[in-house]
């Protein structure tokens, strides 16, 4: 079945209908099998060099692109943006490498993704890819590979070599069909296909000549899309498209960000509203900053801190002991007898010292290190505190501060024998 | 969020312990006498630059905003230090805004003014096309809600009363 499909593909007595079937089901059947590689983004078109070799492509991203379900552009295949594209000596050699070698870059210039972007992608493929994703997504990507490897050869064997306008259009278009194709696989079935596969017949020629141009290997892949039935297939309007729907896909995934952007629709109002919400936290980064440097102008900020702060889910239960022992904490420096953690713990209170020493432990108590439990303490810490070590002018200060505030309650030599 | 920041490897983690250890810094060696406005001034300046930093740090220069808000640290504290080369730092900035105007015209973007806007926001934002500066906007909101939360958790932490 797999091998016979391209056979298949190309016998022109064959109807469309059978022939978008015949691609479905070597769709599927391949999409099965490559499930676990999806990773890229929406216009992933893969395309073949010049002469019409296939490159290879990962299934995942035709998930994204949803795929000619009418399919058989004979440029459809899925393309990773950022990978190279590599060309392969031959079409029929290229058959046993579907879906192995990896795509170049998509032909739409410098995109910004590098190999570690996923977490966006990922969701735009969601949501790009509607209907019964995999399987339809499956269905197109073998229908794109089927088709695009029989033109491919078709065009091998017709046409010599012609120029391709542009293979960064050839690209677009390419992926503007694949994009189109994709919007029409999420309704799905029978009439769509048809519709798509009567664009594709309008675009096939087409296509197919663009195909076999295609682009010397240092160009970044192609994304092949079909136009949309009754829609311009200019090669610039399908460009233009590709760049419309690829914009319109990230500002859906900014308006899930941006809290309160629901109700906004248009570009314009949700791009001032996006521009807000920017402003608002470079504001709140600037005030908190502020703030961290007015109010806690001598805290030792250790990470030990932090980390005591998941701690401190366990310390509230304790809270109302450790506020009776106030009293007997004040009379001796108590948290002397923590480790490291001393150092923030009389820190906080040393600093409200000059207040009141009660009130100074109750904000000990409330900061993270609050048990007068060393041994509970240090189960908690995690490992990295070790590396944080006071500084040698800390220290100084640090003693500095408890003789100013426990006049004669503390021993220097209880201190240093904590510290 | 308490928990989640025990994963050694997530960005919130990872700007946390960059941040912590620059706050450190910036106040080991303060005295409880200096307090005064200018003192106040300079720190939060320290600790805003530090912030933003560590942030730019944890995201690895993956990203174009992270390498661009490097490089403007650079080259700023370059420049302040090399006052008599202060022009080469303006000029640079002259040059960017530039390219990013002639990009502005090429990509003749239907919301060229709010794009604009959101270039200056963000950072490196000014040469790009508008389709990576949404894919760029997006993972800057994300690393600023989490410069967010963090700094506002460290400053609950210390300034409970």
């Amino acid at each position: 079945m797999n091998r016979a499909l391209p056979e298949i593909l190309q016998c022109s007595d064959m109807t469309v209908l059978e022939r978008q079937r015949a691609r479905l089901k070597w769709q599927q059947e391949q999409f099965q099998q490559h499930q676990q590689e999806s990773y890229f983004s929406e216009l992933s078109g893969v395309f073949s060099s010049q002469t019409g070799h296939v490159q290879g492509f990962r299934q995942g991203d035709l998930m994204s692109c949803g795929g000619a379900a009418g399919g058989g552009d004979s440029v459809l295949s899925d393309v990773v943006m950022t990978r190279q594209l590599k060309p392969d000596p031959g079409l029929e050699t290229a058959w046993p490498e579907l879906g192995k070698v990896d795509m170049g870059a998509m032909g739409f210039g410098p995109c910004g993704y590098g190999n570690g972007q996923s977490f966006d992608m990922n969701q735009a493929i969601s949501r790009t890819s509607s209907c019964p994703p995999a399987v339809a997504a499956a269905e197109v990507k073998g229908n794109l590979e089927k088709m695009g490897l029989a033109v491919e050869r078709d065009s091998l064997k017709k046409r010599k070599v012609e120029k391709l306008q542009n293979s960064k259009v050839v690209a677009e278009d390419d992926s503007k069909r694949i994009k189109a194709s994709e919007e029409e696989e999420s309704k799905i079935t029978g009439p769509n296909t048809r519709k798509s596969s009567n664009n594709k017949k309008e675009t096939y020629g087409d296509t197919s000549k663009e195909n076999s141009k295609v682009s010397d290997v240092q160009k970044p892949d192609y994304i092949h899309v079909r136009a949309r039935r009754g829609q311009a297939t200019d090669s610039h309007s399908l460009a233009e498209r590709v760049r419309r729907e690829k914009i319109s896909e990230r500002m859906k995934y900014l308006q899930d960000l941006v809290p309160g952007c629901n109700k906004i629709t248009g570009k314009a109002g949700m791009l001032d509203e996006i521009i807000n919400y920017v402003q608002s936290l470079q504001r709140q980064v600037e005030f908190l900053s502020m703030k961290l440097a007015t109010v806690n102008p001598r805290l030792n900020f250790d990470i030990d801190n932090l980390y005591a702060k998941d701690v401190f889910p366990y310390c509230t239960t304790n809270f109302p002991t450790v506020g009776n022992m106030a009293q007997e904490l004040a009379n001796h420096p108590p948290y002397v007898q923590f480790n490291p953690f001393q150092q923030v713990v009389s820190g906080c209170g040393v600093e409200m010292g000059i207040n009141s020493t009660e009130m100074a432990l109750q904000r000990t108590i409330s900061a993270p290190v609050s048990i007068p439990d060393t041994s509970f303490l240090n189960t908690s810490c995690f490992t990295g505190m070790q590396q944080i070590q006071p500084s040698a002018a800390w220290d100084a200060e640090l003693q500095n501060l408890y003789n100013v505030a426990f006049t004669g309650s503390i021993e220097g030599s209880d201190l240093k024998m904590e510290m | 969020m308490d928990l989640q920041n025990l994963n050694p490897s997530s960005l919130k983690s990872r700007f946390t312990a960059r941040f912590l250890r620059a706050l450190t810094e910036i106040n080991a060696p303060k005295t409880i006498s200096s307090s005064s406005p200018r003192e106040i001034f300079q720190r939060y300046r320290r600790i805003k630059v530090a912030a933003d930093k560590s942030m730019a740090y944890s995201v690895r220069s993956r990203r174009i905003w992270s390498r661009a808000t490097l490089w403007r640290l650079r080259t700023r504290s370059r420049s302040r230090r090399l006052v008599s080369f202060g022009r080469r730092a303006s000029v640079k900035t002259r040059t960017t805004a530039s390219h990013g105007k002639e990009n502005k015209e090429h990509h003749g973007a239907v919301l060229g003014v709010q794009a604009e806007e959101l270039r200056e926001l963000v950072p490196g934002g000014e040469a790009m096309d508008l389709c990576n500066l949404l894919d760029e906007t997006a993972h800057y909101i994300k690393c600023l809600t989490t410069q967010v939360q963090v700094m506002r958790t460290i400053a609950n932490l210390y300034s409970i009363e």
